[in-house]
């Protein structure tokens, strides 16, 4: 079966955002490479305590599958990831899942 | 991931616990940006290990600046050729939020280094509004009208006027807040790259419209709006001289060596 649309691997890095209403901008930039998600960065204007839970949150969506990673399942793998005690201010795992999917459509 | 409870804080009961404190006041002596960056995290640092008494810290800038939120993407937020061409250094700062473009004499910026009991029981978004309520008042007294926009805006029918950061870290809590004065804005929008998604929720077509500096609002010069700041604050949760120590000086001075004027940090995420 043929598949339309991005190949999986890519040549330069993608990128995605959202920002939740009334909230804050989440952006997702990654490397796609033998379909999965690479070298990701999560940046925006978001409030995050502790500051090093970011790379927790990036941590989590590494080697995940680009094209059948659903926002729910995505979602689920950053809450996972986190300790507790981490404050998300104006973002969520949903939001982010939600950047990431618009990152690879 | 936690949950976040928050408990029901009364709002006067919440004002009050202000007066539990004897504040200091630093005011008057202006550092270059990187400097502003270190002092924020020794003194939050001090608070935290209380060495020093919870503070009140208003900024005077030597030279302008783009300061971005921790979290930001250096070239996605800031146009670093045009930084350069205007000679604005660009800094990072240790908390949240979006970037900013700050000017001698035509910011008002300023700090509060707090315990963490000042905002206990409070959400983030609640702790935003109630860490900035005086000042709120002291712009209506003056006949601005503005009136905060959660999660950590100041804003008015005009346009945005400044924005909030806070950061809980290091035993205490350091919220800060830069207002425009007499920032240009397009000025704002050749330096830093703001994209149509961050709009999206605004309602607004332009970034340059999103900005309304206080000059723009009120024919005041910009220390009569900073004295009725501190009138404000003085009468609502009473405010002593303070003064900077030797040491915090020498101590920031080090983090601007080993961190906030290094490339590394600006570039954290490059």
């Amino acid at each position: 079966m043929g598949q339309e649309g991005p190949s999986e691997e890519t040549e330069v890095p993608v990128r995605g955002e959202y920002k939740t209403p009334g909230g804050k901008l989440v952006a997702v930039e990654f490397d796609v490479v033998d379909g999965r998600l690479h070298s990701v960065q999560v940046t925006g204007d978001f409030f995050l305590e502790p500051p090093e839970a970011l790379e927790r949150i990036a941590g989590a969506l590494e080697g995940l599958p680009v094209r059948q990673a659903t926002e729910e399942l995505i979602a689920k793998q950053i809450r996972a990831n986190l300790d507790d005690g981490v404050e998300m201010v104006g973002f969520s795992p949903e939001a982010v899942a939600r950047a990431v999917r618009r990152a690879w459509s | 991931m936690s949950e976040q409870v928050v408990m029901r804080v009364e709002p006067d009961e919440a004002q009050a616990r202000w007066r539990r404190y004897r504040w200091q006041l630093l005011y008057g002596e202006a550092f270059d940006p990187a400097m502003q960056m270190a002092l924020d995290e020794v003194l939050t640092r001090r608070v935290g290990i209380g060495q020093r008494l919870p503070t009140l810290r208003f900024w005077e800038w030597t030279a302008p600046a783009v300061v971005i939120g921790r979290f930001q993407s250096l070239r996605n937020e800031v146009d670093q050729e045009m930084a350069r061409q205007h000679d604005i250094t660009v800094v990072r700062r240790i908390t949240g939020g979006g970037a900013m473009l700050t000017e001698p004499g035509k910011v008002i910026t300023y700090s509060i280094y707090a315990p963490p009991e000042l905002v206990a029981g409070m959400s983030f978004v609640e702790s935003y509004a109630f860490l900035d309520t005086w000042v709120i008042e002291a712009l209506r007294s003056l006949g601005i009208d503005a009136w905060y926009q959660p999660i950590n805006d100041i804003t008015s029918a005009e346009g945005k006027i400044g924005g909030a950061a806070q950061a809980r870290r290091f035993g205490a809590v350091l919220h800060h807040v830069t207002m425009a004065y007499d920032i240009s804005p397009q000025k704002v929008v050749q330096v830093l790259r703001i994209g149509r998604e961050k709009l999206s929720d605004k309602g607004i077509r332009s970034a340059e419209r999103r900005v309304a500096p206080l000059r723009q609002q009120t024919n005041l010069p910009r220390e009569t709006i900073t004295e009725r700041m501190l009138e404000v604050f003085a009468t609502r949760h009473g405010l002593e001289e303070g003064r900077l120590q030797p040491e915090e000086i020498a101590e920031a001075e080090e983090l601007v060596r080993t961190k906030f004027g290094t490339y590394e940090w600006t570039a954290i995420l490059p």
